[in-house]
């Protein structure tokens, strides 16, 4: 390997992580945080377990316990239902002079002039965006149906993994088990739901309406720090 | 070619881990719940037979500590004051068991037991119990 070689190996990797940093940083984020919440997790259960006399979780039984999962998933779902409401909302829905909404008079799926679909896809557009049939249609809500999709499963997921860690409780507390229809219409399932809900609500009702007077100078979620307050649909 | 093969294998290997790490938690409940149902058919077997100091070592700790604080003596004799007093009836047949994690309930054609899985093996948290509608069952010998 020469000098050279290495020189062009460092840069381009320098390059590879400047132009993916905005997904590369919260990736990691995410497992820096999913480890904290798994070792705090793991000391608030353990807490419990000891003043009840029952003997403490080791790391990896709680990483592979229900109790774990089910807190994981409860917000998993949460957070890809806020992405997919957003996704499919913002369609329809237009928010004047916010950025995050498409300019007034513009809801709906669009033309495919517009969305450069069909007979207006360009030589560099993907090959599904000018694919007849159900491919087109397909490729043409994908985000959102993804969206969609991992928040249904891990919806269901958080209802198994609650049906148990809630029954492993309920046998703590010498009661008898519920069976997962029991689980899913119990006031703890639809706490723990809807708590995450509204939170998710409320941060993209105030993320539409304050990008509207605020600005954060250099970010694409912000329109221009000059741009008028009636401008919608501008990002920076 | 080569990246969209990779991702098929990629595919397989994850739905083939996922299925073999289903039938791992089945077997793994499985086990419990025979170990669970065991242990219990033993507590009962002890109870019928008036090995004292054989119930007292299959209660977790907590258990056999409210236990002996409950009768103010020590836990062979508090045991035996509970049988005699009808804390804990005899069982007869195992009807069901319910494993959830660490926790199981054992129902008996004449009691329900209550066990928790400690580094030895289950042990029984509660026995002698009775259910109650929408409140937790009432039991004859339970921890603090």
């Amino acid at each position: 390997m020469t000098p050279a070689d290495g020189d062009g190996r460092a840069g381009r990797a320098g390059r590879f992580l400047r132009e993916n940093s905005l997904g590369l940083v919260f990736l990691l984020g995410f497992l820096a945080t999913l480890a904290g919440q798994l070792l705090a997790g793991r000391a608030e259960l353990n807490n419990d377990l000891v003043s009840e006399g029952l003997p403490p979780v080791g790391l990896l039984a709680y990483a592979t316990s229900s109790d774990f999962a089910v807190d994981v998933t409860e917000n998993w779902q949460s957070e890809y239902l806020q992405f997919f409401l957003y996704i499919f909302g913002t369609v329809w829905l237009l928010q004047r002079g916010s950025p995050e909404s498409k300019e007034i008079g513009r809801a709906g799926t669009e033309s495919d002039r517009e969305q450069r679909t069909g007979t207006h896809a360009r030589a560099d557009s993907p090959r599904w965006a000018s694919a007849p049939g159900w491919r087109g249609v397909l490729f043409s809500r994908s985000l959102g149906l993804v969206m969609g999709g991992i928040f249904l499963l891990s919806w269901l997921a958080q209802s198994v993994t609650g049906t148990a860690a809630y029954n492993e409780e309920r046998l703590r507390s010498l009661e008898g088990p519920v069976g997962w229809g029991g689980y899913v219409t119990s006031a703890d399932f639809w706490s723990r739901t809807l708590q995450n809900w509204q939170s998710e609500l409320l941060a993209v009702a105030s993320m539409a309406v304050l990008s509207i007077y605020l600005r954060q100078r250099g970010s694409p979620e912000s329109k221009p720090v000059g741009a008028p307050h009636s401008a919608t649909g501008v990002e920076g | 070619m080569r990246g969209r093969r990779c991702g098929g294998a990629a595919v397989r290997a994850a739905a083939v881990s996922l299925a073999l790490a289903g039938l791992g938690a089945c077997g793994v409940v499985e086990e419990r719940r025979n170990a669970a149902g065991a242990e219990a058919v033993r507590f009962e077997a002890a109870r019928d037979a008036g090995r004292h100091a054989l119930l007292c070592a299959a209660l977790a700790p907590g258990t056999r500590d409210e236990l002996e604080e409950t009768a103010r003596s020590g836990c062979p004799e508090a045991i035996r004051q509970a049988v005699e007093e009808d804390d804990l009836p005899p069982a007869g047949a195992v009807r069901a068991v319910d494993v959830w994690g660490d926790r199981a309930r054992v129902v008996l054609e004449g009691d329900t037991l209550f066990l928790s899985r400690f580094p030895g093996g289950w042990k029984v948290t509660a026995a002698g119990c009775e259910p109650r509608p929408d409140r937790p069952y009432r039991c004859g010998v339970k921890g603090g």
